[in-house]
């Protein structure tokens, strides 16, 4: 069992101003999606588990280990992060390159990292483009090939920082069934993510948060139910969520199918 | 993220035209080469730190002064030791003797350059890099080179908030960036490599964007900004090229 645990975790990059306030979560196991408006404090939060930045206050773990003991690199094999923009990564000529790069630099095998990264390939649907240069690729290729960057790497926890950001239909539906089978594999997935379409059909758990504080946290159809906090954060229902209100349903509806299950039942 | 040298405090300095800024620290700067003479040299580097110090901003360039120390501690060796001229001995550091000469070179040459220092502290400390700008390109400076300028000064914080981004990433695929020299000389392709990739694509982006709107039209472009008012305007910077040409008239007679 994968878990995230905080206590007490604050954080500010300057004394004055406090980015994230008192946070105490226990992520495990559940495909989880924090939102909140930008300058909430997800990007930090995330920042934080990885190790990129220690906490002000407080103290966080990745699987039992305080993150104030170990550089990023460290812990890179437990806890893998998706950057947002493919091209604060992409360095080498080929992708197949790219994506061994995380493999190796964390001690696997020549044939180990190969066969990893080719399987991860094969997660996104890229193997066919293993021989090319990432440059060439489109961004929404691209940023499958920083996916399986991390894939390969084997991580117990991974986490997505907005995801479908330049995906068609084809790439959201194409995560959607990678998270899920991730999740099935027993890895905890983390996001951060403004699609509320896609929050709303993929995770089970989420998080809603707002000037540095959790203001909402649970399963995501309880969430999205609490209609005033979510207007509180600034944030937008899910569109099939407006749709249901159009035709008065007031239960929470999360995926298209639900919408038209409850219409036919009208 | 602070996006210039530019120190906004509230002064008479402060408040002065950037083009007689400019012109100052452009004379100020040549004129001790013109006139070989280290009372000269002296006084106006005492006008340039006067000025520094009514602009209140003699404090930013201590750690630039600071920095130009390893300089100016060679000069005085390199001169004070070797210089041809030398035959009247001063003192001896051990077996090493520093001669008069030399010496006296040499304290023209850190005068002249803390001098150049200061100058340009005033012009760069104390002056809105927008407002210089504008004002250079008001004069008939061509809009190209303004924005070749204002680019320069903004793309440093820039990259190196990119860096910072891109240090990230690699170092959540594992990559060591702290340590030992060959770690850190191992990790510079990684970093490095997306850097100018997106610098580069940058570059277009930004290109492309410049040209819709317009940048290179052949009309004549007027200012978003109003114009501000500002002290020590035209006669000044008169005054200055003035000195300037005096100095050289003197030097041709000398």
């Amino acid at each position: 069992m994968n878990e995230i645990k905080t206590e007490n975790v604050s954080f500010s990059y300057d004394q004055k101003t406090i980015v994230l306030k008192d946070i105490n979560l226990t992520l495990a196991n559940k495909p989880t999606a924090i939102i909140g408006q930008n300058g909430a404090g997800k990007s930090t939060l995330v920042k934080l588990f990885k190790g990129l930045l220690k906490p002000t206050e407080g103290d966080i773990w990745i699987n039992g280990k305080n993150t104030k003991e170990f550089t990023a690199a460290q812990l890179a094999s437990h806890i893998g992060l998706v950057f947002q923009n493919p091209g604060d990564q992409i360095f080498k000529h080929k992708v197949i390159d790219e994506v061994m790069f995380g493999p190796l630099n964390i001690g696997q095998s020549r044939e180990k990292a190969y066969q990893n990264s080719i399987e991860a390939l094969k997660k996104v649907h890229m193997e066919k483009y293993k021989d090319e240069n990432p440059y060439d690729l489109n961004l929404s290729q691209q940023k499958l090939v920083t996916i399986a960057s991390i894939l390969a790497m084997d991580p117990p926890i991974i986490i997505f920082d907005e995801p479908t950001i330049g995906q068609d239909d084809f790439g959201k539906e194409l995560l959607k069934n990678l998270i899920r089978d991730l999740a099935a594999e027993g890895k905890l997935v983390l996001t951060i993510i403004h699609d509320m379409d896609f929050v709303a059909e993929t995770f089970e758990r989420t998080i809603v948060m707002n000037q540095g504080e959790v203001i909402l946290d649970g399963p995501t159809r309880e969430v999205f139910a609490k209609e005033d906090i979510i207007k509180l954060a600034k944030l937008d229902l899910p569109h099939v969520m407006q749709m249901a209100k159009v035709f008065g349903i007031e239960e929470t509806v999360l995926t298209v199918d639900e919408l038209i299950t409850r219409l036919q039942r009208i | 993220m602070k996006m210039t040298l530019y120190v906004a405090k509230n002064s008479i300095v402060h408040k002065s035209d950037p083009i007689t800024k400019l012109t100052y620290c452009l004379v100020a700067a040549i004129v001790p080469y013109i006139i070989p003479n280290h009372l000269f040299a002296f006084v106006i580097m005492l006008l340039s730190i006067s000025l520094l110090l009514l602009g209140k901003v003699f404090r930013k360039m201590i750690p630039i002064y600071i920095l130009s120390l390893f300089l100016l501690i060679t000069i005085v060796i390199i001169q004070g030791i070797f210089h041809p001229d030398n035959v009247t001995p001063l003192f001896m550091l051990g077996p090493i003797t520093f001669y008069q000469e030399g010496l006296l070179i040499a304290s023209l040459l850190i005068i002249r350059i803390i001098n150049m220092l200061s100058a340009f502290g005033v012009v760069i400390l104390t002056t809105q890099p927008d407002d210089l700008i504008e004002a250079l390109v008001k004069k008939g400076m061509s809009p190209r080179i303004g924005y070749v300028i204002g680019s320069v000064l903004q793309i440093i914080p820039q990259m190196s908030s990119m860096v910072g981004t891109i240090m990230d990433a690699q170092r959540s695929r594992g990559l060591e960036t702290e340590g030992k020299l060959s770690t850190r000389i191992k990790a510079f392709i990684p970093l490095i490599g997306p850097v100018i990739m997106n610098s580069l694509i940058a570059t277009r982006e930004r290109s492309i964007a410049l040209e819709i709107r317009g940048f290179n039209s052949k009309r004549k472009k007027t200012f978003l900004r109003d114009e501000k008012e500002f002290l020590f305007g035209k006669p000044y910077q008169l005054l200055l090229i003035l000195c300037f040409i005096g100095a050289i008239i003197w030097r041709i007679f000398q």
